[in-house]
């Protein structure tokens, strides 16, 4: 016993660390010494699946459910399987409804099990799981995808591209390009209180920077006020600001503040996203926000969100070409920006390819899974919970 | 132009949405565009707007008030939300048989939101009713989506009925996998071309329209 726990133990500990190959290795180990631990299968399906090995991930996990038929772990696993192998959407629906059960809170399992619908033709189930989700939690990105795409194939890009906006606005990804315009990074140390803030403008505004970091609107609203005060042309503090109005949904408060850090300099990139922003959310200013998007994408063209910004102000325009070629860069930039690949696969419905967009949809689910660690949070639990 | 900026943005903090009416009319009657109007005269009006906050000319209330006189007459700058009407009517339907309804769907929405009148048939649509529409409303180009074997071959039927009744100068535009998979088909059944996505759609659409108008048709 004290044999399999060790290899089982190192296994996880190598799987953690990414070492897939000898993770694998440890497993095989582990499954000699007893081959009715549930665990150990359910590693193993979820390494074979990160190497693409999916037949084998598939037994695995199947072998790990029948050990043990409350595994959520492996139904993570051996759904994710079937719907990356693709043509086993039957199986696919059973599974993640299986999870859905086992774990009833579960939102990723609604999600999948919506998108596995959607894949086998019955929207309106599809519908109803994403709906369900977004009731679990209003903030679940995926859900909000999936739904613009499936107003998309019903009542086309018009009625979707809100959606698909509204979707972007919950992914934490566009807030992480503000910050990372601005200079911001989560150090690990919580943001300072504003009473303590040396008075300086430097000081000010790097806190209050992490103020907004940390959704403190109003205290670091105050801080940039005193920037202000004291040099009312301060382009960085005026940026700030104008991402602090769009955060409280004040569009006119932060273009106006947006424009006027762009009036004293064109070279502030945050006054740049938040101008671009404040254009995408008002009709008819698609041209205006495909403008600035694109400025912003060639100020920096690493990061890939600003792509994704300047691909949906393209949709906007009818531009679907254009705006492929623009996701396209985002993913080939971070091949796990899930944003870009449902954009993607938006564009690849208007143009009938509905293969391709399905594989760009079964990506997102992929890398939105890894992103958010779920298999490591679902076995962690399942391990407590058998303890 | 700086001029009615500074009049515009005078109007947002007097919270006086009809001065801010009456400026813009000015500048129209002086010949700026609509399309042109957000960028030179909006744009710089808010600035201005964004710099008196940050000055403390005005304060936070003011600046909100103001920001909402803005809204209230943004439709005023901006261009319109929706497409003008460009007056071609455009029949789009699946064929008869056939009840793949997405990329009629999303052809057809695309080609309203351009501004075409879009008269969608639905799915599995037997000839004689896009005949019967077309003659109903006059319409001189018709989107026929097949996407499978049997139905793509079947459209060879619509352009038959259409020759029957003396309308051969309706343009059939084709869509989905099979004529996608062979290039030659489209032309078997009669139809002038393939419609590849929205996107091509309305490239061809605006082709045969200014086409046609060429033409004098």
């Amino acid at each position: 016993m004290a044999d399999r726990s060790q290899q089982l133990a190192l296994a996880e500990g190598l799987a953690r660390q990414g070492h897939v190959q000898p993770a694998v290795e440890a497993c095989y180990q582990a499954l000699r010494i007893d081959d009715n631990e549930a665990l150990t299968h359910c590693l193993l399906a979820e390494l074979m699946l990160t190497g693409d090995f999916y037949d084998e991930a598939i037994s695995a996990a199947s072998r790990a459910i029948e050990i043990d038929p409350d595994c959520a772990p492996a139904y993570l696993a051996l759904g994710l399987s079937y719907d990356r192998r693709g043509g086993m959407w039957d199986q696919s629906i059973l599974v993640w409804h299986e999870l859905a059960e086992v774990v009833p809170d579960l939102v990723t399992a609604h999600v999948q099990l919506g998108e596995a619908f959607a894949a086998a033709a019955f929207d309106d189930e599809a519908i109803d799981a994403w709906r369900k989700a977004l009731e679990l939690d209003p903030a679940e990105a995926r859900a909000m995808y999936n739904l613009a795409l499936a107003a998309l194939k019903k009542e086309g890009m018009a009625t979707a591209l809100p959606g698909f906006r509204k979707a972007g606005e919950l992914d934490p990804s566009q807030d992480d390009l503000f910050f990372a315009l601005a200079g911001i990074f989560d150090d690990g140390n919580p943001a300072p209180d504003p009473t303590d803030v040396a008075e300086d403008r430097a000081a000010r505004l790097e806190a209050a920077g992490a103020l907004a970091y940390e959704e403190d609107f109003f205290s670091a609203a105050e801080l940039i006020r005193l920037v202000l005060t004291e040099n009312p042309d301060d382009p960085e503090a005026l940026g700030l600001t104008a991402y602090l109005y769009l955060k409280q949904e004040a569009v006119n408060e932060a273009m106006a503040c947006a424009l006027r850090a762009l009036t004293i300099s064109t070279k502030t990139p945050t006054a740049v996203y938040a101008l671009g922003v404040s254009f995408s959310k008002r009709a008819g200013l698609s041209k205006n926000a495909a403008r600035v998007f694109a400025a912003l994408a060639k100020a920096v063209p690493n990061q890939p969100m600003p792509h994704v910004l300047f691909a949906e102000a393209l949709l906007g325009l009818q531009k679907y070409g254009q705006a492929a070629q623009s996701y396209r860069r985002a993913i080939a930039l971070d091949p796990a920006c899930v944003r870009a690949r449902f954009g993607l696969a938006a564009v690849l419905l208007t143009e009938g390819r509905h293969a391709e967009a399905m594989w760009e949809i079964r990506r997102a689910a992929y890398h939105d899974t890894r992103r958010q660690g779920l298999f490591w949070q679902l076995y962690d639990s399942y391990v407590e919970g058998r303890s | 132009m700086a001029d009615d900026a500074a009049k515009l943005y005078q109007a947002f903090v007097s919270q006086d949405p009809a001065a801010a009416i009456g400026v813009i009319e000015k500048v129209k009657r002086s010949g700026t565009e609509q399309g042109a109007l957000f960028d030179s005269l909006f744009a710089p009006a808010m600035s201005l707007l964004g710099g008196a906050w940050a000055s403390g000319a005005i304060d936070e209330y003011t600046f909100t008030q103001a920001s909402v006189i803005a809204e209230q007459i943004t439709s005023f700058v901006t261009p319109p939300a929706t497409a003008q009407d460009t007056g071609i009517t455009v029949i789009v339907g699946a064929m008869h048989r056939d009840y793949h309804a997405i990329d009629k769907n999303i052809v057809g929405a695309a080609l309203k939101e351009a501004g075409h009148r879009v008269i969608d048939l639905g799915v599995d649509v037997r000839p004689a009713e896009y005949l019967e529409r077309i003659e109903e409303t006059g319409t001189r180009i018709v989107i026929v989506c097949a996407s499978m074997n049997a139905t793509a071959n079947e459209v060879a039927r619509v352009r038959e009925i259409l020759t029957t009744a003396g309308l051969q100068d309706v343009v059939i535009l084709v869509s989905g996998g099979p004529f996608e998979a062979d290039p030659e088909l489209a032309r078997q059944v009669g139809a002038n071309g393939v419609v590849r996505g929205a996107e091509s759609a309305l490239k061809l659409v605006e082709r045969i329209a200014r086409d046609r108008q060429k033409a004098g048709a």
